[in-house]
């Protein structure tokens, strides 16, 4: 058993060493926070310059010329914003054209379903924004010297922020802030199959590739490297996980204003306790059944290249219940929501997402987790199967029959 | 661990049979090696002498029979000293040469400065210290099998299978790797080695065990299987021509130098007068047993010796 251990260490030492230290994944690795760290440094310094342009607009007056048909604009209110009554719409806007007005604005006569007409000389895609401000700023401030009420201003104008609150069985729902944390076992479900698929699937093929097999077999029970394969990957997943993090919560942390980052509101995420328990479980159980779907199609395959025909469907699967997003949601019950919540390889995104917005009852959770732990088990129990059995079978593609009748293994 | 009783043979085979869909390939093999014997296992290409290694082994399941090395089945996990070089050679090619011995080293129970030690030591023994930090697939085909030997005797096995160990290397590389093997010989390792290399067979080997279309056609001490397929031969160089004879069989006949089997009855000096009575003109005549290599050709047939070759 001491033996078994050591070895399991050893292995996972090996695989972990050996794929931190390759150069493809240090420069993929190194290259998402390079990026994140540029991005951060164009944001910085455009935001810098957005504040100087919009510094510099505000404080730029422009002088315009302007009709209005609805009769609604105060003309000491649009003078004192640098406008100026046209009576002739057609020369107004040929002074325009001509270059000897800088803007005409048209008022229709019914600007309620009417457009306000905005004539301006071209200043750049940034600086011709100022011509609608500044036409709908004399509106706004027209409109409400007419209501002579700022809090109905403010209402018409749908500036009033509104707040919710549900009930579940006498006590408040959490509303879209409970939303939120089950649906982040969906995103590290994603984030741990984008990094790691690709060397679960090479990480039996390598043994294969390079004729290694049986002086592994005949040295670690073949339990042992595929574990100690399954654990390393997930290491290596941390470690990229946390290389990818750690600009962002370096420039959330130290930076948040400098890079404009939303202020997060952390107290409107609402924990319950059994999405939470739900999540972490699909997340355990959907990682154990894809880990052993790419293992077993690595021992079966005999090239990463062949291999890579089955994987680009596999990964497919993933991704085919947002087609049904909406119907996931709102129609939980529908056929094509049932199947999807079922069928093991659609089931961990489609049960973690109903599982976050709350329509996965607690039977159908039982059963989907219970599903996925027993067939990703069985799964990666044949996968050891065929590595044992199949892997030794360099250059061809095993029959997955053939290694339990041993048919297809070749005499020598 | 140690591989059992040394009373009892240390790998048992009996009624072993290995069926691969409707063809049988390895019909009711039986035969032991000794704990401390060199086993010479020999077989033309396609002969079940690596099926017979794998299920051996535990890599294939037998249909049938007993396969037993030190008393049971073999398990890894058990822990025993076996050292074992598969004839499909390979190891980690993109890692470092010594990186990848330390990690078979440690696999097979050695520290990891031990493993790195006679790593070192073996690597700069074999022509490769200066290569120590390369990675593998930048070595040569015969480099790496040097590395994969050393892999294979770093934990000082008690039981060495080499499957084809001299395949791909120069002859003075096979002689270094002969050297390693006698050693690992002279240390009381128990050694069963597949090779189609019959003179090495019969320096080193103390029993051998044919095998043709998977049956034993063969088996006993080199002497013993010598004896059986005719027991001497006199080897001649001559001027002339060999007359047909009711003394011998020609076994060989290059034209001016031949083996001669006696049938039964001949003697050294009738086969000799009757070659001078002809008016060959004999330069030599020497006794000597016949070769492995001559059986060889009688069981398998020049066209399977020519494949071989």
């Amino acid at each position: 058993m001491a033996f078994s251990q050591h070895n399991l260490g050893t292995v996972i030492a090996f695989e972990f060493m050996r794929t931190i230290k390759k150069k493809g994944f240090v420069v993929a690795t190194l290259a998402i926070p390079v990026v994140l760290v540029v991005v951060f440094a164009l944001i910085f310094a455009s935001n810098s310059s957005t504040e100087a342009s919009a510094d510099a607009q505000k404080n730029s007056a422009i002088a315009f010329t302007y009709t209005d048909a609805s009769g609604v604009i105060p003309p000491q209110m649009a003078q004192a914003a640098g406008g100026k009554s046209a009576s002739d719409p057609d020369a107004a806007l040929a002074a325009v054209k001509d270059g000897s007005s800088e803007a005409y604005f048209a008022y229709p006569a019914e600007p309620a379903s009417q457009p306000v007409k905005v004539y301006g000389a071209d200043k750049g895609v940034f600086e011709n924004g100022k011509y609608e401000a500044v036409a709908k700023q004399v509106l706004n401030a027209a409109a409400q010297a007419q209501v002579g009420n700022p809090q109905l201003t403010a209402a018409l104008s749908g500036g009033v922020d509104f707040e919710s609150e549900t009930y579940r069985d006498g006590k408040v729902s959490g509303g879209f802030g409970s939303v939120i944390p089950p649906m982040l076992f969906l995103i590290l479900f994603y984030v741990a199959m984008i990094l790691l698929s690709n060397q679960m699937l090479n990480s039996t093929l390598e043994e294969k590739e390079n004729r290694v097999t049986e002086m592994i077999l005949t040295t670690l029970n073949p339990t042992t490297p595929i574990t100690g394969k399954i654990i390393s990957l997930f290491a290596v997943g941390l470690v990229q996980m946390l290389v990818f993090l750690a600009p962002v919560a370096a420039g959330y942390l130290f930076f948040r204003d400098s890079l404009a980052l939303p202020d997060m509101d952390l107290s409107i995420l609402v924990f319950e306790p059994g999405p939470i328990l739900v999540g972490a479980l699909l997340l355990l159980g959907g990682f154990t059944l894809f880990t052993g779907v790419l293992v077993a199609i690595g021992a079966i395959m005999p090239t990463a290249k062949e291999a890579g025909t089955i994987f680009g469907p596999l990964m497919a699967a993933m991704f085919i219940p947002f087609y049904a997003y909406s119907l996931i949601i709102s129609d939980p019950k529908s056929l094509i929501v049932q199947v999807f919540t079922y069928f093991p390889l659609t089931a961990p995104v489609t049960a973690m997402l109903r599982n976050g917005f709350g329509t996965l009852t607690g039977v159908e959770a039982g059963i989907v987790i219970a599903e996925l732990f027993i067939v990703g088990i069985l799964i990666l129990r044949l996968a050891v199967h065929l590595f044992r059995y199949g892997s030794i079978e360099y250059g061809k593609k095993l029959s997955i029959v053939g290694t339990f009748r041993r048919s297809e293994l070749a005499a020598k | 661990m140690t591989l059992g009783d040394a009373a009892e043979p240390l790998v048992h085979i009996q009624d072993f049979r290995m069926n691969f869909g409707d063809k049988t390939v390895i019909k009711d093999l039986s035969f032991d090696v000794r704990a401390g014997e060199t086993f010479g296992f020999l077989g033309s290409n396609g002969s079940g002498k690596t099926t017979t290694l794998r299920a051996l082994l535990g890599i294939y399941q037998p249909t049938a029979g007993t396969l037993h090395i030190g008393g049971k089945a073999f398990e890894p996990r058990d822990g025993a000293r076996l050292g074992y070089l598969p004839e499909e050679r390979g190891l980690y090619k993109k890692e470092a040469v010594l990186d990848v011995m330390v990690y078979f080293g440690r696999l097979k129970g050695l520290s990891k400065a031990g493993a790195r030690s006679w790593s070192q030591d073996y690597l700069e023994r074999v022509g490769l210290a200066d290569k120590a930090t390369a990675r593998l697939d930048k070595l040569s085909g015969g480099q790496q099998q040097k590395v994969q030997l050393g892999a294979t005797i770093m934990n000082d096995p008690e039981l060495l299978i080499l499957d084809e160990p001299t395949k791909g290397f120069d002859p003075v590389n096979q002689r270094l790797l002969m050297d390693i093997i006698e050693e690992q010989k002279l240390a009381g390792a128990t050694v069963i080695m597949v090779t189609h290399q019959m003179e090495e067979v019969e320096r080193l080997c103390d029993r051998v065990i044919l095998l043709k279309d998977g049956t034993a056609r063969a088996y006993g001490t080199v002497s013993e299987v010598q004896e059986e397929f005719g027991g001497t031969v006199y080897r001649v160089t001559y001027e002339g021509i060999l007359p047909a004879s009711a003394l011998y069989d020609v076994v060989t006949d290059t034209g001016g130098r031949a083996e001669l089997a006696p049938r039964a009855g001949a003697t050294e000096a009738g086969v000799l007068r009757e070659l001078v009575e002809a008016g060959v003109a004999v330069r030599s005549f020497t006794t000597a047993r016949v070769s492995l290599e001559e059986i060889f050709i009688q069981v398998y047939g020049e066209q399977q010796m020519a494949e071989v070759q």
